[in-house]
């Protein structure tokens, strides 16, 4: 059983791990960061994208974060997605503190814990589904033709596997991505606006697939505009001028199942 | 069954963007194929450029002293001293009258050394080496002779009555002279050679060595250099040598403009690719290698084409100007992929950098 897994029964056994101010147990945060600042060097001196940030996210729970643009979402994502370090503070990830891992450390580290969900999918074009989703196999240790079919037809797209990007529809191309991001079984799905290209359609099957894999035990850290996705999941982070200024307890808990009984 | 390697990935990268893929090879084909060319043509240039200036005839006079007539072994001694390679020829002059009255020089040598030794010359027919009672007319001398076919020459109250098998042109002294072979000339004349013309082969510096070896071997005889064809000779190689590797290396820079232009344009428009490739874990050593490769590849590609282009292109240019082919040199080929592979590397320190300062969470945003 993987510290992840562990924290999921723990969740199960122990009942709600965050308190009505929002916090939580810091022994079963899968994310934890504690007074976290990243500053960028502007041409006026140091730009704070993100300010004295603390907070932190137990396993198998579902937040959205919120925010402005420019408020510091894609900040948050790029730390909380090991493709960043912070200039301050302290991160912890699976209860590893990424500010002491080298450039190397952190591909590994990423490549293990953290499945991306973007926007605009990002699928390689000359790749077909199937190789898209090897890909993440490819970075992460070997691919596995029968383990991506199977992602595949987790999302529903087992007769799509050999169509390139081109030949597949938004939602499809999304369903393509979350795969990808599930590949490699991370503890962790980082959703950046996961349902902000599709349709009210598509959207659906999106939300439906995540509240899938949420009630299957994923963490999910997804940064959403739309308040109906924000509200599907359990608690919301808003961000405002770099600073975390709520994390009221949203939406209602789900009862987890222990990671034994997950299929 | 599938399997993504990275080379698979590579070619289908390749393919799906043929258009600067192409722009890329064509660039690095330019540059391997223009180094070949100019290199292969430089390793025959010496070669090429000496025969040239062989064809401008003797590079060395040799005479006996105070113009006295050589010893009848001259000639033989000074081909054995100069080496097989060298080409010489022996002369006797005389002033005699044609039968119009006109004085007119009188050459005697040996046709077939002289068709060899001066080959630059323009005879309309070379009189046959074994025939005795032919001449060759020079030009000027020609308006001089009643009789073409039976030209009645007198030289110290001796005539001698020869056939003007043929005409002589070289714009210089020879237009004005008849040539008859030189033992029949001897025999009329009683004079015997005075000089001799001798052509080695090779550089300034050969030349220069093997009159050193005549002057020390024959010390009573004059051994002079044709020094404006061989001091000619000499800067005319250093200069084209100074040419070729001005234009390699002007042409290669240019090359690597235009390459890094191609490549830099190539990894900003797949800069999200290459963003997705970290955010999955990709390390950039791994990012690095798929760039690095990808151009490598291309200016290998670059090497093989250029290579076929370039031998083509050296041998159409010597065809063109030397009259001859320069075949393939295989030994050109590790000099152009190291031409290749540096230009290939510098091109790709600019998009190498970018790589590295990629910002993958800004660039899958769409910002």
């Amino acid at each position: 059983m993987s510290v992840s897994e562990a924290k999921v029964v723990a969740n199960i056994q122990t009942g709600p791990l965050v308190d009505p101010f929002g916090n939580t147990r810091d022994d079963c945060a899968v994310i934890a960061l504690k007074h976290v600042t990243r500053e960028y060097a502007g041409h006026g001196g140091a730009v704070r994208a993100l300010e004295d940030a603390t907070f932190s996210i137990v396993a198998g729970e579902w937040v959205a974060i919120t925010g402005p643009s420019g408020s510091g979402k894609s900040t948050l994502v790029n730390l909380i997605g090991c493709l960043d370090r912070p200039t301050a503070g302290e991160l912890k990830i699976d209860n590893v503190d990424t500010a002491a891992m080298s450039a190397t450390e952190l591909d590994r580290f990423r490549a293990d814990k953290i499945g991306f969900i973007f926007q605009q999918f990002h699928l390689i074009p000359y790749l077909s589904a199937l190789e898209n989703v090897m890909l993440a196999q490819y970075f992460h240790s070997m691919t596995d033709e029968s383990e991506a079919k199977a992602a595949l037809e987790r999302v529903g797209l087992g007769d799509r596997v050999s169509h390139l990007p081109s030949e597949l529809s938004g939602g499809e191309q999304q369903r393509v991505c979350i795969a990808r991001a599930l590949i490699n079984n991370p503890p962790i799905l980082l959703a950046d606006e996961p349902t902000g290209n599709l349709d009210a359609a598509n959207q659906k099957i999106v939300a439906e697939l995540l509240q899938d894999l949420h009630r299957n035990g994923h963490t999910i850290v997804m940064v959403t505009h739309d308040p109906e996705m924000a509200g599907l999941a359990q608690r919301r982070i808003a961000l405002s001028h770099g600073k975390v200024f709520c994390h009221p307890v949203g939406g209602p808990m789900v009862t987890l199942r222990r990671a034994s009984d997950r299929s | 069954m599938v399997n993504l390697s990275l080379f698979g990935m590579l070619r289908r990268s390749l393919v799906h963007r043929r258009a600067r893929s192409v722009s890329a090879l064509v660039a690095m084909t330019v540059s391997a194929g223009v180094a070949t060319a100019l290199l292969t043509l430089y390793a025959d240039l010496d070669a090429k450029l000496h025969k040239e200036f062989r064809s401008f005839g003797a590079n060395v006079v040799v005479t006996g002293p105070a113009s006295a007539p050589l010893r009848p072994d001259a000639l033989a001694r000074v081909q054995e001293a100069a080496g097989p390679d060298a080409v010489a020829a022996e002369f006797a002059y005389a002033v005699a009258t044609t039968d119009t009255g006109t004085p007119v020089v009188v050459a005697g040598t040996d046709f077939a050394a002289v068709k060899r030794l001066d080959s630059w010359w323009q005879v309309d027919a070379w009189p046959e080496a074994s025939a005795m009672d032919v001449a060759l007319l020079g030009q000027r001398a020609a308006q001089f002779v009643g009789n073409e076919h039976a030209v009645a020459l007198t030289y110290a109250g001796h005539t001698a009555t020869v056939n003007g098998a043929g005409r002589i042109k070289t714009g210089g002294d020879e237009d004005s002279r008849i040539y008859m072979p030189l033992a029949a000339f001897t025999r009329w004349t009683g004079v015997g050679p005075s000089v001799i013309e001798l052509q080695v082969p090779g550089g300034a510096a050969k030349v220069e060595a093997t009159m050193t070896r005549l002057r020390q071997d024959f010390p009573e005889m004059q051994i002079q250099p044709v020094r404006q064809l061989v001091e000619g000779e000499s800067k005319i190689v250093d200069r084209t040598h100074a040419l070729m590797y001005g234009a390699v290396i002007l042409i290669a820079l240019t090359v690597a403009v235009s390459v890094l232009a191609t490549l830099s344009a190539s990894v900003l428009e797949r800069r999200r690719d290459f963003a997705l490739m970290k955010a999955l874990g990709g390390s950039q050593v791994q990012l690095m290698g798929m760039f690095l490769m990808e151009t490598l590849v291309l200016a290998l590609a670059g090497v093989a084409v250029g290579f076929v282009v370039g031998s083509a292109a050296a041998w159409a240019i010597s065809e063109g100007n030397f009259h001859t082919a320069t075949l393939p040199h295989l030994s050109v080929l590790p000099l152009v992929l190291l031409l290749n592979v540096v230009i290939a590397a510098m091109a790709a320190l600019f998009p190498a950098r970018v790589l590295r300062g990629l910002q993958p969470a800004a660039l899958l945003k769409g910002e």
